[in-house]
């Protein structure tokens, strides 16, 4: 018996001598990973000499906006707004091409493997493709405008909206779930009062971060002409307008610094109460 | 015999050593029958074999001397089932929790409006009242502790109208105060109502005290059947403590 009351404490030093020695495959994986970005670099041309060199031409661009001219707003509040726009409802279409999808690929949603994978391959061909190049197509379909801006993005975000969904289904307490097939329930009101329920605050947070991000996608899509305030943008930009350009770019943090604020105070809310 | 049990025997995929192997129980209408064990015993599997949530192996079950097979949703409604782990929806308030227990009646079309008929809410009021819950029927789930959340838990089996409750280890997260509160609010709602109830427990106490019938199992097997009083201590020995080879001879 008084070997087994010591032995574990010879095991417990015999094992933290073994645990110190995988540490030498963690210094090996490290210099592994080093000598991979190392040989990267030379694919992305590195060359961070040149950095320091340019930064004051960078500097040069800012100080060519100051002072903002404040005139140029009143022609911007449109396409600002529009910007909003596009977002808000490219979320909304992406919550309607993701809920769906997201609830076929999730593996305790759906039981067969065929639609689970159909589901994520579908997914994952929306999400892969950017929402710029979506643009593009959407442009060269339903013409210039806001409209095809707000399809791109809720195509794209569809596909990420839709993997994140099936992500937090995924994730639920399945105590509940048993709990209400035991009672007789079917699968569509197993799904609509024991899984749902548990995901949806997930689900309105993802929601509410991929309007952040669609806010600020939003101000690049005008650049292919499918809205918004992008397309003020480049044309500042291409003029050599740099003190408008100054006005754009001011007016993209505020509104994105608001839509932070007031989507982090929403959060707050779901998770406080 | 409201149940019984046949010959029924578990064995899942992949395990070296079958869950349930030949168990047979009769359970009288009424009943107030314990399933005593150790954990993994095999008592949960036997409760879900019952009401299929886990397919057995082998074996029979017969409710009300009709065997349990086709219509799945028409023979679980008859299983109020209660858990361990309450297994509430945490977010809904403790009336739709309640009211979820009526799905197994109703329509899929209806119920994915979140739409009961006014005689369903009066069943979910009556069943909250029977555990003396009526007051929190509008908070949310989560904002209950452990006990009141297991009486809502029996209250959801009772809206089902079920003819027999599975409770399976219902107290084993409660502490023995507000676990014995619990046990009492089951034995007397099944007595007012006429239901059968079988509640696995692992606590010896607790089964001597409420139990009209005690059934002991180990490693799969049923292993004594008897009265709480014929509960000695070879008895308990049998259940708790016994080796394969023991129990093999």
């Amino acid at each position: 018996m008084a070997v087994g009351v010591s032995a574990p404490g010879i095991d417990l030093l015999e094992d933290l001598r073994a645990r110190k020695r995988w540490r030498l495959h963690h210094i090996a994986l490290a210099g592994a990973i080093v000598a991979f970005l190392a040989w990267c670099a030379d694919g992305v041309n590195l060359r961070p000499g040149e950095v320091a060199g340019a930064l004051p031409a960078i500097g040069e661009y800012f100080a060519r906006m100051w002072p903002p001219k404040w005139e140029f707003s009143e022609v911007l509040w449109k396409p600002a707004l529009e910007t909003l726009y596009i977002a808000l409802w490219g979320n909304v279409i992406a919550l309607f091409i993701g809920l769906p999808l997201g609830l076929c690929a999730a593996g305790n949603v759906v039981r067969s493997r065929l639609v689970r994978n159909t589901a994520k391959a579908i997914l994952n061909l929306l999400r892969s493709i950017s929402e710029l190049i979506w643009a593009v197509f959407f442009v060269a379909a339903v013409g210039l405008g806001p409209f095809p801006g707000a399809l791109a993005l809720g195509v794209n975000f569809g596909g990420i909206l839709g993997r994140l969904y099936a992500e937090a289904l995924e994730n639920i307490d399945p105590g509940p779930v048993e709990a209400l097939a035991a009672t007789g329930a079917s699968r569509l009101q197993i799904i609509a009062y024991a899984m749902l329920p548990q995901a949806l605050p997930q689900f309105v947070t993802y929601n509410l971060y991929w309007f952040e991000v669609g806010v600020r996608s939003a101000t690049v899509l005008g650049m292919v002409g499918a809205g918004g305030i992008g397309f003020e943008l480049v044309t500042t930009i291409r003029l050599f307008e740099w003190r408008e350009t100054g006005v754009v770019l001011l007016l993209i943090l505020a509104m994105v610094t608001v839509i932070d604020l007031a989507s982090t105070y929403i959060r707050g809310r779901i998770y406080g109460s | 015999m409201v149940l019984e049990i046949r010959n029924v025997s578990k064995t899942y995929p992949g395990a070296a050593q079958p869950a349930l192997s030949d168990v047979s129980i009769s359970v009288p209408a009424g009943q107030f029958l314990v399933i005593l064990g150790p954990s993994g015993a095999g008592k949960s599997s036997l409760m879900r074999c019952i009401n299929r949530l886990v397919e057995p192996t082998s074996g029979q079950v017969f409710f009300e001397n009709k065997p349990i097979m086709g219509d799945l949703r028409a023979i679980r409604r008859q299983f109020g089932m209660v858990f361990q782990q309450f297994n509430l929806v945490k977010r809904l308030s403790v009336l739709t929790n309640v009211l979820s227990g009526r799905l197994g009646y109703r329509s899929v079309a209806r119920s994915l409006f979140y739409s009961f008929p006014e005689s369903d809410k009066q069943i979910a009021a009556e069943c909250l009242a029977r555990v003396n819950m009526e007051h929190k029927a509008f908070q949310r789930a989560d904002t209950l502790s452990g006990g009141e959340q297991q009486r809502v838990a029996i209250a959801r089996a009772l809206a089902q109208q079920p003819k027999v409750i599975l409770a399976d280890e219902p107290v084993a997260s409660l502490d023995p105060k507000i676990a014995r509160q619990v046990l009492g609010y089951l034995r007397q709602v099944a007595k007012e109502l006429g239901i059968t109830v079988l509640c696995n427990l692992h606590q010896v106490d607790y089964a001597r005290e409420f139990a009209e019938r005690i059934v002991g199992m180990s490693r799969g097997r049923v292993v004594f059947d008897g009265l709480a009083a014929q509960l000695n201590e070879e008895v308990l020995n049998r259940i708790y403590y016994a080796t394969a080879e023991e129990q093999a001879a």
